[in-house]
């Protein structure tokens, strides 16, 4: 009875560190997530490759598509 | 003897007795609390010892169209210091150390930084403030600083979690994606789309459980199920794409920021869904700096001023009063009804030009003379026309604080005014917000559809779609369709025809069709009169499938104000940034071509290469490039000085060669 109490306790405690834990995994996700998204957003990239004298194309990209030929 | 002994018995009856009433006593008090009071008692030994615990609900995240993540709750750490815990020999061994982190972290100076530690220790300060609301990884960060990172018992480290709300997109359309806030009375603020949607999707619903106290703070779950299951909240995806949410906000900024301007604001629709693909309001703070202060597109309610006309127009228009190519008299640029003056942009006016003419460089006489014609006598008629198409309704969309549109109406005496179908016809007297002009232009390209703009794509709970919402058509049919033929043709041509006032955003190509409208504000006291730039439309012109709408308040005068110049930019950087986006595809048959001119050299090029396989070939005037091909091939060591025709070589014709022998050729 007293053993398994006991034992009962040490599991809330391991819970309550295990949810801290994923609260932390969580943040640490969500931070690498919005550095991501701030990072890929076209506009920062622009700026960071400026310097090498790279812009933004104002045309757009051709795209050659072949019409399918259904074959005799 | 017996009398003694009869005293002593006596006695120790009398304390017996006394005894026996205590214990009495006690058996009573006992029952008492045990039976009478022990519902009270045991109630508090209960509450001392078991709780009902909340446990939170998780509250849903935003997301735009394509799954990027707009608002989300993440834990976020108060770092704190306890001066007084760590030993002196501790804060004397680190502290150094411990300034010089810091200083890392804060900017400021070693010294400094020191003596507020040594001063927070001094003061016997146990709650010394080292950084407020930072992210998981700055936290690390300080759990490694020299003193903190002996913990909370040596080193003094105090960390306080709490719950925020996080933009991962930082400043960028934060105003839309909004949030939901509590103040100290329990009031709610409920910006934008997190706010409108807090209490039915996101928030979910807190459950509970009964736990008991067990030490060191915790608390066990009596029971092995929860009493109420939390429900965490759904999650909202947006019809915001990225993307062009960026390029939206950064070419709005950089136009406020050159123009000097209080605020302004840019929305781009989808044509055929109202799909709101960005939104971007921003206003200058004190510091000059331009952040999401307020949603400008939803909820300030403005005079339109020219970008209006097209609604006069096409009402007039769908009266058939007028027509496109008839003539108006623009009155040198000065009309006069009871005494108040329209006035065009330009001096002296335009002469004699057609209605359509009249719009594409926006001469308020000619717009103005074309309705106060046809509408004088039944003004009603006009306004009622302009109803019929919407113009006065609420979009009734999710997000809290509309402005309302206003337009004045004949049989409401209080409003109506002598002047009010003259100057409503060029955007004055009347009211709405860029969102709703944005939606009747949408209209106007969607063939007269107009549809409700939409902020929402579905709301998820994970995979499963829980609500999904659909397009919405507010009016399915505002106009004929010749008279959105006929408008539609108007705004392409203030683009394209030379005199059209938005010629100067004009491409060759890609094309696009628009309004402006340079309005004037605060005109009641010409010291303070300000503009009201605005810039809408759609693109491509043709076959529509975004509109825009820009509206930029207070530029700076000394810069320059006109629709044009100050909002029109905006527009055309998006309208390019979509088109270069998307790739042009041409078609073609087979892939397999052939070309004369290519077929016919490359015969010469085999030919020679037959017939020349050791004796040195002509090869001036042939490519550099087919000359290497044909003299390597034979064995021969090419040098030459760049790429071109070939001038020189430096081995005869017809000369016999060997291997690896050098040959130059000269370009």
């Amino acid at each position: 009875m007293i053993a398994s109490s006991h034992s009962a306790d040490t599991k809330v405690h391991e819970i309550a560190r295990m949810s801290n834990e994923v609260k932390e995994l969580r943040s640490a996700f969500v931070d690498g997530r919005s550095r991501l998204m701030r990072l890929k957003m076209e506009s920062s990239i622009v700026q960071k490759v400026a310097d090498k004298g790279i812009k933004p194309s104002l045309n757009p990209p051709q795209k050659i598509k072949v019409k399918p030929t259904t074959k005799n | 003897m017996a009398g003694v002994e009869k005293n002593i018995l006596n006695r120790l009856y009398f304390v017996a007795g006394c005894m026996f009433v205590f214990a009495l006593a006690v058996v009573f008090k006992l029952v008492s609390i045990q039976v009478v009071q022990g519902d009270k008692y045991r109630a508090k030994a209960e509450e001392s010892t078991i709780d009902r615990v909340v446990i939170p609900a998780n509250r849903g995240n935003v997301y735009s169209a394509d799954g990027s993540l707009l608002a989300t709750s993440v834990p976020k750490y108060d770092i704190r210091f306890d001066a007084v815990t760590p030993s002196t020999k501790t804060f004397e061994k680190y502290v150094k150390a411990f300034s010089d982190s810091l200083s890392n972290y804060n900017g400021k100076s070693v010294a400094a930084n020191e003596k507020n530690l040594r001063k927070a220790r001094k003061n016997k300060n146990r709650y010394y403030l080292i950084a407020r609301d930072i992210g998981y990884s700055e936290y690390l960060r300080f759990r490694s600083f020299p003193m903190l990172s002996l913990g909370a018992f040596k080193g003094g480290l105090i960390v306080e979690q709490t719950t925020k709300r996080e933009h991962p997109m930082g400043g960028i359309a934060q105003r839309t994606i909004g949030y939901e806030r509590q103040d100290a009375d329990g009031n709610y603020t409920r910006p934008g789309l997190d706010g409108a949607y807090g209490i039915k999707y996101l928030r979910g619903t807190d459950g509970s459980r009964l736990k008991q106290k067990i030490g060191k703070g915790r608390w066990k779950p009596i029971a092995d199920y929860n009493e109420v299951e939390p429900k965490d909240g759904y999650d909202v995806y947006t019809t915001i794409d990225v993307n062009i949410q960026d390029i939206a906000h950064h070419a709005l900024l950089e136009q406020l920021e050159k123009y000097k301007a209080d605020h302004g604001c840019v929305v781009v629709m989808e044509t055929k869904s109202g799909e709101i693909k960005a939104i971007s309001n921003l206003g200058r703070n004190k510091n000059g700096h331009y952040y999401e202060r307020l949603n400008y597109a939803v909820g300030e309610s403005h005079e339109p001023g020219s970008t209006f006309k097209l609604m006069a127009v096409t009402a007039a228009l769908e009266d058939k009063v007028i027509d496109t190519s008839d003539v108006v008299d623009t009155k040198k640029g000065v009309l006069s009804f009871y005494g108040k003056k329209v006035r065009d942009s330009r001096r002296g006016g335009y002469g004699k030009i057609s209605i359509s003419k009249a719009f594409e460089v926006s001469s308020n006489t000619g717009i103005v003379t074309a309705i106060d014609q046809h509408y004088r006598k039944n003004p009603k008629q006009f306004v009622d026309r302009l109803y019929a198409m919407n113009l006065n309704q609420l979009l009734d969309i999710p997000i809290i604080g509309e402005g309302k549109p206003f337009i004045p109406h004949p049989d409401n005496k209080k409003s109506w005014s002598g002047i009010a179908l003259q100057w409503m016809a060029y955007g004055y007297g009347v009211s709405f917000t860029p969102l709703q002009t944005l939606t009747f232009y949408n209209a106007i390209a969607n063939e007269g559809v107009m549809v409700k703009p939409q902020f929402l794509k579905e709301v998820k709970s994970f995979d499963e779609v829980v609500v999904p919402f659909k397009k919405e058509v507010i009016n399915p049919q505002i106009c004929s369709k010749e008279t959105v033929a006929k408008v539609k043709k108007l705004l392409q041509n203030v683009v394209e025809k030379p005199h059209g006032t938005g010629h100067g955003l004009y491409s060759k190509s890609f094309s696009m069709a628009g309004k402006t409208g340079t309005c004037q504000k605060d005109y009641v006291n010409k010291e303070k009169l300000n503009y009201i730039s605005s810039f809408a439309g759609f693109f491509p012109a043709e076959s529509p499938k975004y509109s825009c709408i820009v509206v930029i308040h207070e530029p700076d005068k000394t810069v320059g104000y006109y629709g044009a110049d100050v909002s029109g930019p905006v527009f055309k950087k998006i309208a390019q940034k979509i088109f270069t986006d998307n790739p042009m595809v041409d078609t073609i048959e087979k892939l397999e071509v052939v070309d004369e001119n290519v077929e016919s050299r490359f015969n010469k090029y085999f030919e020679l290469a037959e017939k020349h396989i050791t004796i040195m070939p002509n090869v001036v005037g042939l490519p550099a490039m087919d000359a290497v091909a044909l003299l390597e091939n034979m064995g021969l060591k090419v040098k030459m000085n760049q790429v071109g025709k070939i001038k020189k070589q430096s081995i005869k014709r017809g000369d016999k060669v060997r291997r690896n022998q050098e040959v130059i050729l000269e370009i």
